[in-house]
């Protein structure tokens, strides 16, 4: 770097100009080989479920297909169950996100506080992050599960936990808060370990208490963190697929924008309506994306900047 | 030095992209499907050309076979292609095992056959799946074959290959539900679905499969058949189960749940759940296939041993009898390279040879009639005579290629019945209104 602006001092203007250049064409070459990854692992799927969703392809005449323009899309839109599915996804992002975050913040507080046995606490949070989700599925569905889970014998209560509308969905959500709340402390342990002790001994000598220092100190300064975490949370829980597949096969209320383009595109094999279905997922997990980016992404620059 | 980072770089990036792109690719040609252009549509004769297979080719056929299957659990797969490879014909018969979730099994079977792979000479199709698979001209039509030998199958298996008049498999195993009874608790088999209740409500109760999958379209097609109910109208062209026949045979069992004669819990059971709270010896009826009864009679949980029996569906008061049938259909891809070969195979295992070893062996039940009289048979299945009865009075589920989409309509409105979210009445109005929807899918 420092040859480079050397180089750069010494050259007459119209050096530099070529230089410059050169400079640029480089820097797109370097860029480039990436842009074709991104391209085809990205685009080209991206691409190629547009293409799809504005098809028709029957499903009882092989290779027959027609063009369909937004007919599948207005399918979709006027379909009482996409809908049902769309609430029931909102429903699960936010209580999942919210007790994840609520859950995970308190984990991380209590991972970083330096105490013995520091290492088995945070070994011990994090096991069911590491667990396959198929397996933590499997796992609730025999707890809440009738003649042998033991959720109902352990509250004396005969409640249908997997077939009744809204445990289903709760069983759902509480499996997604116990696995993902260990991912939503380890992010905010990060942020908490970068916070320098000092700023903490500085307000004691001032005589601030514990409350203030998590609530002017600790807080705004994991910002940041919690927002990164928050928005990976957010994206994740939006296309939420796995654990409602195996715990209710999607039903009882618990159909969500995945597990309803799945059934659509895999089972029913009507191409054209179930790429249709994940393009509107997509959509949403931009516009999504991009309101945390536009009022949260300001604010992180923000911070960094303060 | 900067340079030639930059290009190594560059390089290897773009080899990584290489081989993604290539990785994505065939990911996409198996997902897509259907992506070729427009053909004018076969209007209602969908399975017009397709491939006849010739019954001669099987003679002096040599080389290899791929037989696809799902995980062969029960292991008669294992045990017939060992028996056959040992028999030296020329032909050696390879076995390719998918998952053993049926769904997943016919969606990589309809990959390799999207992509117009040749991997499955054979496959070992679930008796739904055939018509589909039909339609799409993926499997060789066998009507030539199976003429000869239509007489020696039971009647019922062979309507499960048949789609438009023609055979597009040959029957392997066939299964069809039963009623297991107690009989320390109940005295005589009830005659109808109805005593059925009846009895089950004064003696612990009943317990079936009622969750929204598959199986609750079996369970309450069992009823619904008997009571004179109907899925689709004759020509198979519109929707018919919106009829007084099938709300009272979904009122009953609806009734069953709501005063407690079937628990609550069973909106949620699939098989393996019915036969565990069967096994706790709660319950005096249970409805499940026959591979239960083993496990009923075996398990180390179970306290039901010696205590019950089987017997065929009942009839539904006013109606008849009625099943639901199970099994597999050998299938011969059009894609195969070695179609005559796997002709040779099927004829194998189809025969009475394989199906007297299955079922004395896997206990799963012969498609022949004659595999019924067998000494073997008849020791391995002491119900074997049941089972003749349950199967040939079986009928079965709607041949269509919608059937996933109908069989939704059914099981989503039942379990929704079952549930209390909604009344009988309302749950076979829109099962109807959803199977017309599933029927007119471009």
């Amino acid at each position: 770097m420092a040859d480079a602006t050397a180089v750069q001092k010494t050259g007459t203007p119209a050096t530099r100009r070529s230089k410059g250049l050169s400079e640029r064409r480089l820097a797109f070459l370097m860029v480039s080989p990436s842009m074709l990854l991104i391209a085809l692992v990205a685009a080209y799927p991206i691409g190629y479920g547009l293409w799809l969703s504005l098809h028709e392809y029957s499903v009882r005449v092989a290779g027959l297909s027609r063009w369909a323009g937004l007919r599948n899309y207005r399918t979709a839109l006027s379909d009482s169950e996409w809908w049902a599915a769309f609430f029931h996804t909102m429903i699960f992002t936010v209580c999942s996100v919210s007790l994840e975050f609520a859950i995970g913040l308190g984990m991380a507080l209590v991972m970083h506080a330096a105490f013995r046995g520091q290492g088995i606490i945070r070994t011990t949070v994090l096991v069911p992050w590491a667990m396959l989700t198929v397996v933590t599925a499997v796992m609730w569905r025999t707890m809440f599960e009738s003649p042998l889970g033991f959720v109902n014998s352990l509250l004396g209560t005969n409640t249908v936990w997997l077939g009744d509308q809204p445990y289903a969905l709760i069983v759902v959500i509480l499996a997604d808060v116990w696995k993902t709340a260990p991912f939503m402390a380890l992010l905010i342990l990060a942020g908490l370990q970068v916070i320098p002790t000092e700023i903490y001994e500085a307000a004691e000598v001032d005589g601030a208490t514990a409350w203030q220092r998590f609530a002017r100190i600790t807080m705004p300064l994991l910002m940041p963190a919690i927002l990164v975490a928050l928005i990976f949370r957010t994206l994740d829980a939006l296309r939420v697929f796995d654990l409602p597949f195996v715990l209710t096969n999607g039903k009882s209320g618990t159909s969500t924008l995945s597990t309803i383009a799945q059934e659509t595109f895999a089972s029913n094999r009507i191409y054209g309506l179930g790429s249709a279905m994940a393009v509107l997922t997509f959509l949403i997990v931009m516009i999504v994306s991009f309101t945390y980016i536009r009022t949260v992404g300001g604010n992180i620059r923000g911070l960094a900047e303060e | 030095m900067r340079g030639r980072f930059g290009l190594g770089s560059a390089l290897a990036l773009a080899l990584c992209s290489f081989v993604v792109a290539a990785c994505g690719g065939s990911d996409n040609g198996g997902g897509g499907g259907g992506g070729g252009g427009s053909e004018s549509g076969g209007g209602t004769n969908q399975t017009a050309g397709v491939k006849k297979i010739d019954p001669n080719s099987m003679k002096g056929a040599k080389g290899k076979v791929t037989y696809c299957t799902g995980k062969d659990t029960p292991g008669n797969t294992h045990a017939w292609i060992k028996a056959y490879n040992a028999k030296n014909t020329g032909i050696t018969v390879k076995i390719l095992e998918f998952p053993t979730s049926a769904d997943a099994q016919r969606q990589q079977f309809i990959q390799r056959q999207q992509a117009k792979s040749g991997e499955c000479d054979i496959f070992s199709s679930d008796v739904i799946w055939t018509a589909e698979f039909a339609s799409q001209k993926w499997l060789y039509d066998m009507t030539p074959y199976i003429q000869s030998r239509k007489a020696d199958f039971i009647q019922a298996p062979l309507q499960t290959v048949t789609f438009e008049n023609k055979q597009f498999g040959v029957p392997e195993t066939t299964d069809a539900g039963f009623l297991y009874y107690r009989d320390d608790k109940i005295k005589q088999v009830p005659a109808t679905w109805q005593e059925v209740y009846k009895e089950a409500a004064q003696n612990g109760g009943i317990v079936y499969q009622g969750a929204a999958y598959e199986g609750l379209t079996c369970d309450f097609l069992e009823l619904m058949f008997a009571a004179g109910g109907q899925v689709l109208n004759a020509d198979g062209t519109k929707a018919a189960i919106n009829s007084p026949q099938s709300v009272k045979a979904l009122q009953l069992m609806v009734d069953g749940v709501k005063n407690g004669t079937a628990p609550k819990a069973v909106t949620t059971y699939m098989e393996p759940q019915a036969l565990s709270a069967w096994e706790t010896g709660k319950y005096a009826f249970m409805r499940n296939w026959p591979y239960a009864y083993a496990l009923s009679q075996n398990d180390t949980t179970s306290k039901v041993k010696g205590k019950f029996q089987v017997a065929p569906q009942p009839a539904f008061e006013g109606g008849g009898k009625a099943g639901i049938l199970g099994g597999h259909n050998s299938v011969i891809s059009v894609y195969s390279k070695n179609p005559g070969a796997a002709l040779a195979v099927v004829d194998y295992v189809t025969s009475l040879e394989t199906n007297v070893r299955n079922a004395s062996k896997f206990s799963l039940a012969p498609v022949l009639s004659a595999a019924y009289d067998d000494a073997k048979v008849k020791k391995a299945l002491p119900f074997s005579d049941e089972l003749k009865q349950a199967i040939a009075q079986a009928k079965a589920r709607p041949v269509s290629p919608v059937y996933p989409q109908i069989s939704q309509a059914i099981y989503n409105n039942v379990n929704d019945a079952l549930a209390g979210r909604q009344t009988a009445a309302d749950a076979m109005k829109k099962a109807q209104a959803a199977i017309d929807k599933a029927l007119a899918t471009f």
